[in-house]
């Protein structure tokens, strides 16, 4: 059955929409929208699609990525503009294409996230002094944080070796750090958790608010 | 903007309070006359479930000189966050203050949401008290089932639409619009509200009391203003707007589905019932005009499921032809059909057994009492043959589990009813064993809850059994539920007796309302969230004795704190019923043709919509 990749972004006041609800949101568009649907067999079918990493509640998106299956093919174009009709205000289909049928799965493939993270800091620092910060950061050979999951169970982890890339530029009493970490199955990293480093440990003076972030890009493996 | 988004990204589900759902309409705000913000008193999951928050939404929204936008009670990390910053109550389509819209109409779905009513009329920054408000604030109006008793909230509310919303509410807009909009005079606009039908302004009522506390008289204060306030209902109910592009909630909802409203008002009588009185009479819809509405729901929305709701779906005339043709209709879409209460018979189970995509665990029945002479009392007409022939059939189409619904502290309920109960769930487990079901997957669920007396019910008269009481007949039915295969689930009795208090209020209620949220009382009706000793504490600084409302047994000429609001159904038979219940004698079902004499039809100058009744009088 024809499969096409969507990228798509999720922005604006769609962004506190959770993982599992973007599902939900997602297959009602794409019902209202009246693609020819491959459904699932069983007693309770539904749509065949599959997202890409979850992307966590209150972090944009600025490409996303969802594989699709229909039953009859359609041209790209259109998927995209029968979706973007439907879609709720802040997700946005920005580019279909077909994939073969037997690419692997999204979320088997993907391993690295971009992140710009926009920071308001208490007071100015200098391009020397947020080079020194982010130098000190690359320069330690392991960085072990505690992370608490869900049910409140405290881990501790190595999250040096998902760090990729880390750059930031500073206007005033901003700071925009450019991250690239490692997501997906194996590890993940959050970049919270960088910022929390940079603060803590680097004394880069973070304001006590949430700072704005995007996720910028999704890449596979290499 | 900036403050709202800091405080979504420090609460749980931050969808809650963000709008932009498929389907939210979005108006000019300063090309609207009239600006009304909806308020649930409860979370964004439960009002979005709320067919009436859909149905006016559509209705206001479908003007051109109105706007109605939604707003949700907080849940407790919000209130937190939004006290913390100063941030004002909000609605969701636009993200204002509630303080800027010219209305603020309050939803009365359940008794316990009534201190988050206050919470948020303060949340808004809007003084709780109708005396204390002036130019500048919003109207604050209220209506639902609860609005039958507006008592205890009678300080709080400038005006009560009594009955269904869809028509009045025109009349109350365009009532604002000519005595000049937000600029109007308040106590004028109250006066004229006052003479529309269904229409009850607390203000313009002076309430009077016997030096025992009872109630001695319930006056009109100004001309104009009727006696007693009669409740609308929607005449030629197939043609009543109808929302077929209901906002598609972005966050997991409780009833997350289309719904299809196929009939109002339910004719079975239970005596227990407030919903069997304040929604009659029946009116049933067509079936092309609900074939039409299932295919536009749909269409707008994408839901994969679409449920047929009403009190008594089974009910429906032509129900089975109506699951057929839908059926026919939505499945190649991959949608299905969903009845939320079944009746209990082998007719509703077929019915199940149709419309089943999904095989759920469980079918539900609510017999209520546990032998047949209180059934009788209760007129809910079903017999044990009934219920064993329909767990038969619920068994044969494969389900394994059978939850029960009952209510203990039912009037005239002995001993003898708590075996009853325990007696057909042990028959229902014993016909699940005869007819294979596999031990380990059979299972018979029974929740009891406790009896509330509800005002305009033939047992509005009755007290409610004491805590105590209850709680050792909850503790008698835990004894006799045990067992293999056997689960028991009850309510807590305090949240039940504080739900009586509320019910049968008078005004007086109103200050331990305000001593109740003052001590930090929210969301009452959600267990983790419910302190009893708050409200006691609430009651002991009013000075209110909480006992003399739940646990009052009424004479049938005193004079109850609602009956200044008329439900259409007459005092009259509700004591010939009260009486009927008494001798155990049950009372027909009005669909039978049998009219049993409520009063309602000529009161309202109404007849039931029944389909056949319908298709006869346009065919000559």
């Amino acid at each position: 059955m024809p499969r096409y990749r969507i990228e798509y972004r999720k922005e604006g006041m769609a962004r506190f929409i959770s993982h599992l609800d973007l599902v939900r949101t997602l297959e009602r568009a794409m019902r209202r929208a009246g693609l020819p649907l491959a459904f699932s067999r069983g007693f309770n079918p539904h749509p065949r699609f599959s997202l890409g990493a979850p992307l966590p509640v209150g972090v944009m998106g600025e490409r996303e990525y969802l594989d699709l299956e229909l039953v009859t093919a359609l041209p790209e174009d259109e998927i995209k503009g029968r979706l973007n009709e439907q879609l709720p205000g802040g997700l946005e289909v920005t580019r279909v294409w077909s994939i073969p049928e037997d690419a692997p799965a999204l979320m088997a493939t993907l391993e690295k996230a971009t992140y710009r993270v926009d920071l308001r800091l208490v007071r100015a620092i200098t391009p020397e002094d947020l080079r020194k910060i982010i130098d000190g950061l690359l320069a330690l050979p392991e960085i072990i944080i505690t992370r608490r999951s869900g049910d409140k169970k405290e881990k501790t982890l190595d999250i040096r070796p998902g760090i990729h890339a880390l750059s930031g530029r500073v206007e005033g009493n901003r700071v925009t750090l450019e991250m690239c970490l490692a997501v997906g199955s194996r590890a993940t990293v959050r970049p919270e958790e960088v910022v929390q480093v940079l603060a803590e440990r680097f004394g880069l003076p973070v304001a006590d608010e949430q700072p704005g972030v995007s996720r910028t890009g999704l890449y596979c493996g290499g | 903007m900036f403050e709202l988004e800091q405080v979504l990204h420090r609460v749980q589900k931050p969808a809650r309070y963000v709008g932009g759902e498929w389907n939210v309409v979005r108006k000019d705000w300063d090309k609207t006359a009239v600006r009304v913000a909806f308020a649930f008193p409860d979370v964004y999951e439960v009002g979005m479930s709320h067919l009436g928050l859909q149905i006016l939404y559509h209705v206001v929204n479908s003007r051109e000189d109105a706007l109605l936008e939604r707003t949700f009670a907080p849940w407790v990390d919000m209130e937190g966050e939004m006290r913390r910053r100063g941030l004002p109550l909000f609605t969701l389509e636009s993200h204002r203050p509630v303080k800027d819209f010219d209305i603020l109409a309050f939803t009365l779905q359940y008794e316990m949401t009534f201190t988050n009513i206050l919470n948020m009329l303060d949340l808004a920054g809007i003084p709780l008290r109708s005396e204390q408000r002036g130019p500048g604030h919003p109207l604050v109006i209220a209506g639902g089932p609860c609005a039958f008793n507006p008592e205890p909230l009678a300080d709080f509310i400038d005006l009560f639409v009594i009955g269904e919303g869809e028509e009045v509410i025109h009349e109350l807009l365009d009532l604002y619009l000519e005595l000049g909009g937000h600029r109007l005079d308040r106590q004028r606009f109250l006066h004229r509200a006052a003479a529309i039908a269904g229409v009850y302004v607390p203000s313009l009522y002076r309430v009077e009391y016997h030096a025992d506390g009872t109630i001695s008289a319930i006056e009109p204060v100004a001309s104009g203003v009727p006696a007693r306030v009669v409740k609308r209902v929607v005449r030629n109910f197939d043609r009543a707007p109808f929302p077929v592009k209901p906002l598609v909630p972005s966050l997991g909802v409780v009833h997350d589905r289309g719904m299809l409203e196929v009939q109002r008002g339910c004719t079975r009588g239970c005596r227990f019932c407030q919903a069997g009185v304040i929604y009659r009479p029946v009116r049933e819809k067509s079936p092309a005009t609900l074939l039409q509405q299932a295919d536009e729901i749909i269409r707008h929305t994408g839901y994969d499921e679409i449920s047929l709701v009403s009190l008594s779906t089974a009910d429906y005339s032509r129900i089975q032809e109506m699951v057929r043709s839908l059926l026919d209709r939505l499945e190649g879409m991959g949608v299905s059909v969903s009845l939320p209460s079944l009746r209990v018979d082998a007719f509703s189970v077929a019915l199940a057994r149709e419309v089943q995509r999904v095989r759920r665990a469980s079918l539900t029945f609510a017999p209520e009492a546990g032998t047949q002479r209180l059934r009788d009392v209760i007129n809910k007409g079903v017999t044990e043959e009934n219920l064993m022939e329909a767990v038969s059939a619920a068994f044969a189409a494969g389900w394994t589990a059978i939850k029960l619904y009952f209510m203990i502290g039912l009037p005239t309920e002995r001993e003898e009813d708590l075996h009853g109960i325990a007696g057909l769930a042990r028959q229902v487990l014993a016909r699940g064993k005869e007819m294979g079901v596999p031990g380990n997957r059979l299972r018979v669920t029974v929740s009891a809850s406790s009896f509330v007396p509800k005002s305009h019910t033939p047992f509005q008269w009755e007290p409610q059994v004491e805590m105590e009481e209850l709680r050792r007949r909850q503790r008698t039915l835990r004894g006799l539920l045990k067992g293999k295969g056997l689960v028991f689930h009850w309510h807590e009795v305090e949240a039940s007796f504080l739900e009586a208090v509320l019910a049968r209020g008078d005004r007086r209620l109103g200050r331990v309302l305000e001593e109740a949220w003052r001590l930090g009382c929210r969301f009452d009706g959600w267990s983790e969230c419910f302190d009893f000793e708050k409200w006691q504490e609430a009651f002991h600084r009013a000075g209110i004795n909480p006992a003399r409302y739940a646990y009052r047994r009424y004479a049938y000429d005193d004079l109850l704190p609602w009956d200044h609001i008329d439900a259409g159904v007459s005092r009259k038979y509700l004591v010939l019923e009260h009486k009927r219940a008494m001798e155990g004698k049950a009372t027909p079902d009005c669909r039978t043709g049998v009219c049993p004499g409520c009063g309602l039809c000529p009161t309202l100058e109404i007849e039931p919509e029944l389909l056949e009744q319908v298709e006869k009088n346009a065919s000559g």
